[in-house]
């Protein structure tokens, strides 16, 4: 919601609400289990995406498949809209590294060309850095945007009405796996039905001779 | 929003008609700051602080102020540290003869060359006895034994990674050549035998800065057989394998803080001779950067030679 109409006293009367409401789901999940109640800290600064890139797994023996390589990166606070940043992020999801350059290269929206710097970097640093051999034998396995911190100013309305104007940012996460992307079954409707055919045949009546 | 605008654009008037003889794009700019500056609709201030509306303020006048107010900016110190404990290089580094480990001892030259070494020039005798001076339990014929054992324990120590024994086993010129790029891998290594004793050929004492600051550096010449293999982060093979065993001629620098009553002999670093055999490859392919193609051109009509590195003799 970039800004809404809002007077003193009704920003009050939210603030009761939500006030009910989380002791309402504080009162009703003490009830279910202790383990629900726990708090694990998520404090400030959260660099948890680029800590992924810093596991290291222990030597594999030579009958072992090869583990491939996994690269994570991200971009912190880019000055775009998360929920705008979802579509470009959803369009790559699953493409080879190649394949999604083109198509950011040929998008017009303004997180094409950040998301497209993102996915060079991330390339260059495999190869380099992550011991990926071919360059093009990636392919992006999660990429998705997050919420980043929001600067609030003032939206002026008539009549001395005002409300808070978010200035949004947002931040874009790619992980990139070394080789071919897995294929995705699209299951037709003739198949769910060829299915549900089969299903019907294989009922038996229990008891019988 | 439109009474606003209107009422900059009547103030922009005066000044527009001024500025059309001082040239037009003197004129661009004026107009484009003024237009920017639209006013914002905050209730009516009484008052205004006098350092809002300074623009322009000298460096020393803003110091000044700062200082009166009680604001404490910390110094920022340029410095650079000096680690004291080693020195930065190999000084007067050996040598090694061609064919060093190549030529059997019983054909003539192979002996040739054995008397060559084992007549070890004047210099380093020279500072065999200097070190003997400060260093009282060395000699040339323990010494070796003692200097391979630390070579092990040393690369011990890097498979495990433990910094503190690195750190004692060798000086802080040789721990970044040692350590780098090998934070996120797995390296395994053995030490299988030596095939030599190993054996003392060169030394130097080299002072440093001021005259009486004397570090010691001496050479050995190792011959064993080693086990290398270096996993990456996901524990595929980058290099070398573990068990097949290589001969390996090494010549090792190790170094001491003469002077210094607590110093210990340390490894300093590696000659790697210019008749060295090259390397081994890495397992996986490497693109190399290649010339830079004008429209029209062939990579195959260039006849591009691949540049070659020179065998020159260089320290690790």
């Amino acid at each position: 919601m970039a800004a809404s109409a809002v007077t003193w006293a009704g920003l009050a009367a939210i603030g009761r609400a939500c006030g009910h409401i989380r002791s309402r789901l504080l009162g009703s999940s003490s009830t279910f289990s202790q383990v629900s109640c726990l708090h694990t800290s998520t404090g400030l600064n959260n660099k948890n995406w680029e800590r992924r890139n810093r596991i290291v797994y222990p030597p594999q023996q030579k009958d072992e498949p090869r583990r491939p390589a996994e690269i994570c990166h991200s971009r912190r606070q880019i000055k775009y809209s998360k929920d705008k940043m979802w579509y470009l992020a959803k369009l790559i999801r699953g493409m080879t590294i190649d394949q999604a350059l083109v198509q950011l290269e040929f998008n017009d929206k303004k997180g094409a060309k950040i998301i497209r710097e993102v996915l060079l970097e991330a390339q260059d640093m495999a190869v380099r850095n992550h011991n990926v051999e071919y360059k093009s034998n990636l392919y992006i396995a999660e990429s998705y945007s997050g919420k980043g911190k929001y600067l609030k100013r003032i939206r002026y309305h008539g009549r001395g009405m005002f409300g808070i104007m978010d200035k949004v940012h947002c931040h874009y996460f790619v992980k990139l796996v070394e080789g071919v992307p897995p294929q995705v079954q699209t299951k037709t409707g003739f198949d769910q039905a060829k299915e549900y055919v089969e299903q019907l045949k294989n009922r038996t009546i229990i008891y019988s001779l | 929003m439109a009474a606003s605008i209107c009422r900059t654009l009547k103030c922009l008037q005066p000044t527009s008609c001024q500025n059309i003889k001082y040239g037009s794009s003197l004129l661009d700019v004026r107009l484009w700051q003024a237009v920017l500056q639209v006013p914002v609709r905050t209730k009516r201030r009484l008052f205004i602080p006098s350092s809002v509306n300074i623009k322009s303020k000298a460096q020393g006048e803003q110091e000044r102020k700062a200082r009166a107010a009680g604001v404490v900016i910390r110094q920022e110190y340029m410095e650079r540290p000096i680690n004291i404990s080693c020195t930065a290089g190999i000084y007067d580094a050996y040598v090694p003869p061609e064919g060093d480990a190549r030529l059997s001892t019983l054909t003539r030259e192979g002996l040739k060359q054995r008397t060559e070494q084992l007549r070890q020039t004047a210099a380093s005798q020279l500072a065999i006895r200097k070190i003997k001076d400060y260093d009282s339990t060395f000699t040339s014929k323990e010494f070796p034994g003692l200097g391979q054992q630390i070579f092990i324990d040393a690369h011990a120590a890097l498979t495990e990674f433990n910094k503190e024994k690195l750190h004692s086993l060798v000086t802080e010129r040789c721990y970044p050549e040692m350590v780098r790029g090998n934070r996120y891998k797995t390296l395994r290594w053995r030490f299988i035998e030596s095939l030599e004793a190993p054996r003392l050929v060169h030394a130097r004492c080299p002072d440093m800065i001021s005259k009486g600051n004397l570090y010691g550096q001496v050479t050995l010449r190792m011959h064993s057989r080693q086990t290398l293999a270096i996993y990456d982060r996901f524990g595929r093979l980058m290099l070398g394998d573990e068990e097949e065993p290589r001969d390996v001629l090494e010549y090792l620098v190790m170094e001491r803080h003469l002077v210094n009553p607590y110093g210990r002999w340390r490894l300093h670093g590696k000659i790697v001779p210019a008749w060295a055999p090259p390397k081994d490859p890495i397992i996986k392919t490497v693109m190399i950067p290649g010339p830079k193609l004008k429209s029209g051109e062939e990579f195959e009509d260039l006849n591009y030679q691949i540049p070659k590195p020179k065998a020159v003799q260089w320290n690790k």
